[in-house]
Order: C-alpha cells, then structure tokens, then sequence
C-alpha cells in the first residue's frame, strides 16, 4: 500500500504543473528534430503553412526506437490512422469503393498531405472536381450545367461528392447494367434531396416541385414505392453526368431528342409518343390545360356524386333508423296481408348467371383495388406492405390486369345480354316500337318516365311528408347502380388500356393523352371504389332493415312478402300477368347459405376496411 | 433381375449418388464469412489465401495471407499448401469472389478436405472492420480513364499507343482490341520489362477494376505516360452490343 507523505504530494502537484509544459517541448523538439534533416520546401514551408501545423509529426506518424537505424533507412516510422482524429470521417469511409475495392488511403486523394491546407466551401467544390477528375475525366459532367454553374462557384450546384458522395464514396456501375436497382434508388434519391429542397430551388430559380410532379407519373409511383429497375428514374431520361436544358439541342430532353430518349426503354411506338409530360403540373392551367381540365373535371364529378349520394344515404338512414326506432318502441310488428304459407314463399329474382357474374365481379373489383390503390397512394406504409405482401410493383400490376380482363369479360357479356335482351321476341308490340318497349320497361335498368316521381316521393318520405313510393323492379338508385358502373367502364376501361399499352396507344393519341388517361383512371377508381364501399354497401347491405346483409345476390331469391311490401309495382304486375308461380322457388340449402354469408361478409367487411385505409390515408397520411 | 443387372444396377445407382454428391459438393462451396473466417484463423489456425495477383496481394492483404493466384494455383499450391487437412480459407477482391470460387473448385479436385471461401470477398472483409496488412505497396498515382470511343480515336489517329490487356491468356485468345499486348495481372510483376516505355500504353482488363493498381504499378516502375480504358473489356463489349 502506497501512503502518500507531504513530500511525496509535492512531487506529484509538481510534476503535474510541468508535465504538459514538458510534453510540448518534446513536440515542438520533434518536429525541429525532424525538419533538421526532413528540410525540403513539403516539410520547411509546406507543414508551417498546412492546417496540420500545430500537431507536430509525431502526431502522425510513430517515434522510433534508434535515430541511427531511421538515418539508414533501416527503421522507418508507423503511420498512425488519420481516423485518430477524424474518426467521422474514417467511419464513412469504411463504405468508400476506392478503399473496399482498390485500398485507397487518405493520402491517395489529399496527395500532398503535409502542405494540406483547409479550403473554404466554394473553393472545396471545385476542388473536389479538379481531384476527381485526375482520374475519372468526364467530358459530359464538364459540359453539364451543374459543371458550368460549380465552376462559376455555385455551392449549390452538384459536383461529384454530391452525388457519389464524399467519403463514403458510393459507385454503381450503371455503364455495365449492373445494381442497376440499387444504382437508380441512389441516385435518384441524390437528385431529390436537391431538387426538393425549396430554398436551394428557389435560390437557383427552378422549381422545387419537380419532383412531387414526377412522383405523381407512373415512373414516380412505382420508384417510390421500392421498386426502381423497370421505370425510368432521374438518369435514365436526364442522363448521369451530361445533364442540360431542354433547350440546349445537345440535351437529351430536347425536343428533337426526346423521341430517341424515351426509346431506350419503349420500342414499336408514334413519334408522338414522346408527349408524354414527365412531371406535370396539373393544377397548372396555363402550362397544362388539358391535364388541368381533366384534373378539375373528375374532381367535381367525385363531389357531385359523393354530395348527392351521401346526402340520399344518410336521409334515408336516419329515416329507416327512426321509423324502426318508433315501432320497436310501441312493440308494433308490421303484419302481412298474405296467408302465411305465401308470406314465407320465395321467388326468384336473380338467375344463376347474374349470381356469377356479381361474384365475379366482386372478385375482379377487388382484385383492381387491392393491386390498384397502393399505386395511386404509393407514399403510405400500407400501399408499401401490400405490394410487397403481392411479391412487388410488376407481379402487383400483372395481377391487376388479370383481374381487368374478368372486368372486361363481364362487361363485353353485359352489352351482348343487353342487346339480346332489347331486340328479342317479346310479346309485346313488334318492330322498333316493340324495342323501345323493352328498352324502357319495367325489366330495363335504363331510366324512364317512373324515376323521377319516385325519387320525389323518397325524398318527401325522408322528410315524413308521404308514404314510401311504390317500386318496380329496379328502383332508380338500383339503375344508377348498374349505369354507373357500366358508363364508368368506358372510362376507366379506356384509360386502363391505354395504360397497359402506352406504346401502341400513340398510335391512336398523343403521349399528353397517357397523363390524361392516368389521372382519369386514378379519379375514376376512387369514384367507384368509394361509391360501391359507402354507397352500395350501405343502401343494399347496412342499412337497418337489411343489417349485416343482404344476401339476396348471392342466393338470388327473395321472400314473396318482402317483394309485395317494397316493390309493390312489380308484384301486382308479376300478378296480373299470373308470372308469380313460375317464380316461386324452393328455399335455398344450408351449404347456399352458409356460401352467401361467407362470401358476402367477408366482401363487405373487406371493403369497410379497405374505406378505414382510405379514410387515414386522406387525414392522416 | 439377373444377377449381372443386378450388379449393372448397383453400380449405376453408386455411381449417380458419388456423381450427385461430388456435384453438390462442388456446386455448393462452403462460405465463412468476416467473423468466421476470424475465428477460423484464431481457433482453428486457417490459413487465408489471396487469389489476386501477386501485386495486388503484396500491395494489400488480410494479415498472415499466402499469395497464390488463381493462374498460378495448380503450380503453387502442391508447394505452399502442403497440409490438405489445414482449414483454408480462399478469398479476392470482388463481392462475388468469382476467382476464389475457381480455386475452390480447383482444391476440391486437388483434395484439400476443410477449404471455405470469404463471403463477400476482401470488400466484405473490410465492411465489418477488419485491418488488411501491406507488404509492398504501390504508390497510387492519378490515372485518367478514358472511354471506348475515345480509345478509338486515338488509335485512328495512330498515336503509337499501346494497349495493354491484363486479362488472363484465355480470355485474350477469345477475343481482345486489335494490336493489344497480353501481360496478364499475375504476371505483370515478372514481364513489365517487356513493355516499350516510350509508348503512350492504355491498360485494358475486364471490368475497370483492376486496371487502376496495374497503372499506379507501371507509372511507379517509371513508365510516364498511362492511362486505362473505362469499365474495362466489359464496356467496349457492351458497347459492341448496342453496336
């Protein structure tokens, strides 16, 4: 055990006040002892002059044991790491090509080490070029306008490092095809944390919103979700280095170029297939009237149906609610005038073709939406998780247009089934009169005289000023139902194609006509995705009288009672034609079901989730 | 069954699963990766084996490593990996490592018995923090890469240029640049000699990657005037291809 003395302590604050005087007197010996014989202008000059001055040699490189053996060249002193020091630096550089790949060190790039001096942010700039380029000449950077600008001292402008970074030096060989996901992922995540930074767009008069329009293009989405290899990022339509003005004429997004850009990835396309606007403002009237007019028209196309039909949802449920609210309060159960063996009787009101064909198109509709959606919302978490749960963007798409041809199917079926329908023998009056019968009868989804009066008389039912009106077999939110969504067909259907084939549609249209048809396509989606999960659903399947559903289109029959109560007009008809007993069926069986239950549930309560997601999406995400 | 099917029938069934089993051996080589190979070389006292060339091995190395290219392998081996039951671990400079992965095949055959290659390769080995250690290092030096078209032009308008392919003898036979001379990277150290050095020489190899340190090593043997082809044979046959 040591016990400390008073002498001892005063041995020790002594040696504490002139150790540090000690140890730099040994520094500052040191490197006079080196400059003694290391006495060139590098060292001389160059070091008094460097921003490593004030360290002193032994400050990077290691003392040795015998001075004679170091005069013979014998023993030469141990570099120490420059990440002693500058430990961010050594950790970035870890990641560094030039020393996974080829060993650099830091003296390999700094070349005169010791004469290094600190360079203000301007000059760094272009200094960083003026090294890079001792190896790596680069006529097309030299020609491009961040070249032109960094060297008129822009710091802004993008040098080498800004893109490759500085010592964490990143190269994908882009020149070999190779990484080529990797390689457009960052890259074009470099050209973006530039070219979205408001305040440095603005300073450079360009708009920071370029990119907020391109993630808005089909290229933009699917980069964005993950999945960069098969569209287009920054490089491939601006190039890596050579990037100019459009209207530079040595520019690759010059007009005269644009045919031969976009033709690196398409082929077998109309010149006029270059267009196409690569990131468009489309709230943009001046620049872009027909984007703008399209954008605005679908918008209130969305607003007037969703004002309309919510509005007609929620009358009509508050009245439902409140009329059963009032019976169940006064214990009244609405007795039927029929016998009861003709109260529980059914009757057939779908066949089983329309039956498949609603399965089908649900299957399809949903199909559409869930590989559809994620794309239109390719900015939130659940778009990213659902693609990636379908195996990517590509297998996300082939499945959509797997499901768009059962979509087209039915609606190619639909029209055949209409025509056949209007010019069959009927028995009625013959020739054109005896179509125009069909066409607007009481079998026909299309509107006629009986609609308006009909909704009238709801809308006075929902205010309590009348009686239910009296339906026949399509009701007329039934008919819009169906028009709707076949009207709504030749809209996202041609949109669609034109999507799935951009190339051969130049031939009909313009490549402007591809922006068009995507923001059509996109609205139009969210028209009929919204309208069938909280319109349909809830006037067919929620509301009170039919909670939790109606499962009438999967068993395609209904209680005779149910028929007589709200489609009184077809029921006295179906009477006075004596049609009733050849429609009467026999109750379904339990598997029928149990089948119509699954299947019908398990839609709906997709489709309320789906609504859930969509709801955040449009708060929240 | 005869008996002499009988005995047919075995053989070929022997024979397919050593066929199967000698495949799968050889198709799927052992992996160790960074840390493995660290406790592989501390526990088991494996030996780490470069398949670069000797420059390249010289200039920078996982510390204790045997120099032996992959050119040099069937000579070399017999003479310094004498022990076949020593863990070995065979590494080079690329993530896919596609030359240690010929030289594993090759000590399959050759019969060395606890042979793995590095995972990722001496980039990988770097990544988890690793030290490499140097023997003799080539001081690099700036060197211009010029591309193919450019290459091109200077030979039109015959500079004296000298292009100076590193590649291997095989693939320099399957087709290299009219004119070119063939010093392949192993042995650039022996032959540099042979190299005119009042010539302007463009070093050629077959992806960018390792005409740079053949360059610095020229221009430190005194050669001036340097300079490499970008990306290497690849890109010229890219080039081609779009051609």
């Amino acid at each position: 055990m040591i016990v400390l003395t008073g002498k001892g302590i005063f041995w020790i604050l002594l040696s504490f006040f002139l150790l540090p005087g000690f140890l730099n007197a040994q520094s500052s010996n040191l490197k006079m002892d080196c400059t003694e014989c290391h006495n060139d202008s590098k060292f001389n000059i160059g070091f008094n002059k460097s921003v490593h001055n004030e360290n002193g040699c032994t400050s990077c490189h290691r003392p040795f044991q015998s001075i004679d053996k170091h005069i013979s060249k014998i023993e030469k002193p141990l570099l120490i790491s420059c990440g002693k020091c500058h430990n961010e630096i050594e950790k970035e550089y870890s990641k560094n090509f030039h020393y996974l790949y080829e060993d650099f060190k830091c003296q390999d790039c700094h070349y005169e080490i010791h004469s290094l001096k600190k360079k203000q942010q301007k000059d760094s700039k272009i200094a960083i070029v003026k090294n890079c380029t001792k190896c790596h000449e680069n006529e097309d950077y030299a020609a491009s306008d961040h070249s032109a600008a960094a060297m008129k001292g822009n710091k802004d402008s993008a040098v080498c490092s800004d893109c490759h970074g500085l010592h964490d030096t990143r190269v994908y060989h882009t020149s070999l095809e190779t990484n080529t996901a990797e390689a457009r992922e960052f890259y074009s995540r470099k050209c973006i944390s530039c070219h979205s930074d408001a305040e440095m767009m603005k300073r450079n008069k360009l708009s920071h919103k370029t990119v907020e329009y391109y993630e808005e293009t089909y290229h933009g989405k699917v980069q964005d979700l993950g999945y960069p290899t098969r569209v287009a990022g920054c490089a491939d339509c601006h190039t890596n280095h050579n990037i100019l003005p459009p209207d530079n004429p040595d520019s690759t997004i010059n007009p005269k170029n644009l045919v031969r850009n976009c033709g690196k990835c398409h082929s077998g396309f109309h010149q006029r297939f270059a267009e196409f606007k690569a990131h468009p403002d489309y709230k943009n009237k001046n620049r872009y009237p027909s984007l703008y007019w399209s954008f605005i028209s679908m918008v209130f196309l969305l607003l007037i149906t969703f004002s309309f039909f919510w509005m007609h949802t929620l009358l009509w449920w508050r009245k439902v609610y409140w009329e059963k609210y009032k019976l169940e309060k006064l214990g009244i159960v609405p007795e039927s005038p029929l016998p009861h063996e003709e109260a529980v009787q059914e009757i057939k009101r779908f066949s089983g073709k329309e039956r498949i064909m609603h399965m089908l198109l649900i299957i399809s509709f949903f199909g559409l939406v869930i590989t559809g959606f994620p794309l239109k919302y390719h900015g939130t978490p659940w778009a990213k998780a659902l693609i990636s749960f379908m195996g990517g963007a590509h297998k996300a798409g082939l499945y959509h247009r797997f499901a768009a041809v059962i979509l087209i199917g039915l609606f190619l079926y639909t029209i055949w089934r209409g025509i056949s329908f209007i010019f069959s023998k009927g028995s009625g009056r013959s020739g054109w009169r005896g179509w125009i019968d069909r066409l607007f009868g009481p079998d026909s989804l299309m509107p006629n005289k009986n609609d308006w009066p009909q909704f009238k008389g709801m809308v006075k039912w929902f205010f309590g000023r009348g009686d239910m009106p009296q339906f026949g077999r399509w009701t007329y939110w039934e008919k819009f139902d169906f028009l709707a969504v076949f009207w709504g067909m030749f809209i996202i259907g041609g949109s669609g194609i034109t999507l799935w084939a951009p190339e051969a549609a130049s031939y009909i249209y313009p490549g402007w006509v591809l922006n068009i048809a995507s923001i059509v396509h996109s609205e139009e989606a969210l028209l009929a995705a919204l309208f069938i999960f909280t319109v349909h659903f809830f006037n067919t399947h929620l509301i009170p009288t039919k909670f939790p559903m109606d499962p009438i289109i999967f068993t395609g029959r209904q209680k005779l009672e149910e028929l007589r109560r709200f489609r009184s007009l077809e029921y006295e008809r179906l009477k006075n034609e004596n049609r009733l007993d050849e429609l009467k069926i026999e109750h379904p069986c339990i598997s029928m079901k149990i089948f119509a239950s699954m299947f019908g549930l398990a839609s709906l309560w997709l489709g309320i989730i789906f609504t859930i997601i969509l709801l955040w999406t449009f708060f929240f995400a | 069954m005869t008996f002499k099917c009988s005995i047919l029938f075995a053989i070929s069934i022997i024979f397919i699963f050593t066929f199967v089993a000698v495949s799968v051996k050889a198709d799927n080589p052992r992996y160790a990766d960074p840390e493995e190979t660290m406790s592989l070389i501390k526990n088991s006292k494996a030996l780490t084996v470069d398949t670069m060339s000797y420059i390249e091995c010289m200039d920078h190395r996982i510390p204790g490593s045997i120099c032996i290219s992959l050119e040099e392998f069937d000579r070399n081996a017999p003479l310094l990996l004498k022990n076949k039951k020593r863990p070995i671990v065979f590494y080079c400079e690329s993530k896919n490592c596609v030359r240690a992965g010929e030289v594993y095949k090759k000590a399959v055959t050759m019969g060395y018995e606890d042979i793995y290659i590095l995972k990722g390769g001496l980039p990988e080995w770097k990544s988890a923090g690793y030290e490499v250690e140097t023997m003799n290092r080539v001081r690099r030096t700036p060197v211009v890469s010029i591309k193919f078209n450019q290459l091109q032009k200077m030979m039109t308008e015959k500079k004296g240029i000298l292009i100076l392919d590193v590649r291997t003898e095989s693939l320099f036979k399957e087709g290299h640049i009219e004119g070119a001379l063939n010093i392949p990277m192993y042995m650039l150290h022996k032959q540099f000699h042979a190299i005119p050095g009042n010539r302007p020489i463009i070093v050629v190899d077959e992806n960018g990657k390792r005409s740079f340190i053949a360059s610095s090593f020229l221009i430190s043997k005194g050669f001036g005037n340097v300079q490499r082809l970008f990306s290497g044979m690849a890109y010229k046959e890219k080039q081609d291809k779009i051609r």
